[in-house]
């Protein structure tokens, strides 16, 4: 699903973000990458993503080049991934059932089988009663919930989350932990970028610990790389 | 492929709907744009108004002109009546009318209100006059010919074109018409621009939302989209404000217009858009807008990538 060959991310003007990453992420796994601030898990998921373009090496993505893919081409790219945000990134101007039909509308489906999908992502994150309301009104766990149901709304193979649950307490972080173990259940390939310690030990998935932009620990390989 | 057709529509009534309720969103701003684009399609489409009454008026007034021939006062009557019929026969000339002296003096003293004072003179000091009409179909160098000719006439003291004038005018009207061009490609560049600037700050103003799109794999196709109809709608909607704003200046001169022509003993009436000139106006105005978003949001939804 996710190749990384000797990536590196350099910015204009500043260190590298990413150095020599090499790792595997095979279809329907579920993987943790941690670290500290800094460290690159953000610049790793926007790779993915291709919001960013890796300076060097070769960045595979559900078969495509990242760093080859043409500018016209990224949209397309995208429909098959779903992306969680840690500030939610919803918008205020329509209800949460227009919110969560964006990637559907984008990509032109028909009214009808949008309406079936939004309501089955709804249904999915417990907050079909809630599909006329404002998204403003509602709670941060209930937003992040909202976020979720749009990233995974248009069935996407690949599920990115960047700190999914930074702004959440304990309780909440824990739901929002389930609905992503459920997802990967079904088949979804899951990358959960988060320093929350206490999340990672309860899932008991896969790690990467990102340092300094470099990856030293992968729990699946042998132990750490660094020693 | 009707499939794919219908994907095609559904986004673009999915465009039209996002416009629609973004432009009802703020219906004073809204309102704003639109009332300036009225204003600037107004004033070009009112002047080009006024030069198309102008010369639609004139038509009338451009057969040929007329000639007026001042005969020298010692020729007598007689003379006067023969050389009259002798012009009257000439190529060129449709016909004449003859005035003789006593009729110059009595229409004078009739139009003048000098009736009395005239008779205080011992002699008439009007000379005769012949009118000469050239045909109409006469071009303008051979009725120059024909003035040369009568002036040549021995019993001929002056000869004067009464052509002078009409050409002023077309002059004018030309002018006019120039103006109106002129005036129309600027007023067009503001409203190119007046479109842009709202766009432009359409877009900043939805910058998440175009972010959020663009990371939800909407291409720029579709992003681009409610922005260029919305440019088309404004620019369309202007348009018809213009044609308002024309309809309301034409109501509001009427009344004067009508009297100032009964004045002059003409029913002229000023005439309104024709269906036309309303579909120009429309299409121009939609084309404006449509073209004003369209290098708006190609400048600024470039720069706009989510990070």
């Amino acid at each position: 699903m996710i190749e990384f060959s000797h990536v590196f991310k350099r910015y204009p003007g500043e260190y590298d973000a990413l150095k020599d990453l090499n790792f595997k992420i095979e279809r329907g796994e579920m993987v943790f990458v941690t670290g500290h601030s800094g460290a690159g898990k953000t610049t790793l998921l926007k790779l993915i993503s291709a919001i960013e373009r890796p300076t060097r090496g070769q960045a595979l993505v559900n078969g495509r080049n990242v760093g080859r893919l043409a500018p016209r081409r990224v949209p397309y790219f995208r429909r098959d991934i779903g992306i969680v945000f840690q500030n939610y990134r919803l918008l205020f101007d329509r209800s949460v059932y227009d919110n969560v039909a964006l990637p559907l509308v984008v990509a032109g489906l028909e009214p009808r089988e949008i309406g079936k999908r939004v309501r089955a992502a709804l249904d999915k994150v417990g907050l079909l009663s809630k599909e006329r309301l404002n998204p403003i009104v509602l709670s941060g766990g209930e937003q992040q919930r909202v976020g979720i149901a749009r990233a995974i709304v248009h069935r996407p193979s690949l599920l990115l989350a960047d700190e999914p649950t930074g702004n959440l307490d304990i309780v909440l972080s824990e739901d929002i932990l389930d609905l992503f173990l459920d997802f990967n259940a079904h088949g979804v390939t899951v990358v959960i970028a988060t320093h929350d310690q206490r999340l990672i030990r309860r899932a008991g998935k896969r790690m990467l610990v990102l340092k300094h932009g470099e990856l030293v620990h992968d729990s699946l390989g042998p132990a750490d790389i660094l020693q | 492929m009707i499939r794919f057709l219908r994907a095609y529509l559904r986004r673009h009534a999915y465009a039209l709907r996002v416009t629609v309720s973004q432009l009802l969103r703020a219906p004073l701003s809204t309102l704003m744009t639109i009332g300036v684009i009225g204003i600037t399609l107004a004033l070009p489409t009112g002047l080009y108004l006024l030069i198309a009454n102008l010369e639609r008026m004139s038509a009338g007034l451009d057969a040929g002109g007329q000639i007026s021939l001042f005969l020298k006062r010692d020729v007598p009557e007689s003379a006067a009546q023969r050389l009259a019929e002798r012009i009257a026969r000439m190529r060129a000339v449709e016909r004449v009318e003859y005035i003789s002296r006593e009729q110059a003096l009595a229409e004078f003293k009739r139009l003048s209100g000098f009736g009395e004072a005239l008779n205080l003179l011992d002699r008439n000091p009007l000379p005769s006059v012949i009118t000469v009409y050239p045909t109409r179909t006469s071009r303008p160098e051979a009725v120059e010919a024909l003035l040369r000719d009568l002036r040549a006439i021995d019993a001929v003291e002056s000869a004067q074109l009464d052509l002078d004038w009409v050409r002023r005018l077309h002059a004018l009207l030309a002018l006019g018409e120039r103006v109106v061009l002129i005036l129309a490609g600027l007023l067009g560049l503001a409203v190119l621009l007046t479109v842009g600037n709202t766009v432009r700050l359409a877009i900043l103003n939805r910058r998440e939302e175009i972010e959020v799109m663009k990371l939800m794999g909407g291409t720029n196709a579709f992003i681009r989209r409610p922005f260029l109809y919305s440019g088309v709608l404004q620019g369309l909607l202007g348009a018809a404000a213009a044609w308002l704003v024309i309809a309301l200046v034409l109501a509001l001169l009427e009344g004067p217009i009508a009297e100032l022509a009964a004045l002059y003993g003409s029913d002229a009436r000023i005439q309104g858009l024709s269906p036309g000139a309303t579909g120009y106006l429309l299409g121009a105005g939609a084309l404006l807008g449509w073209l004003g978003s369209r290098i708006s949001v190609g400048r600024h939804l470039r720069s706009i990538e989510p990070n």
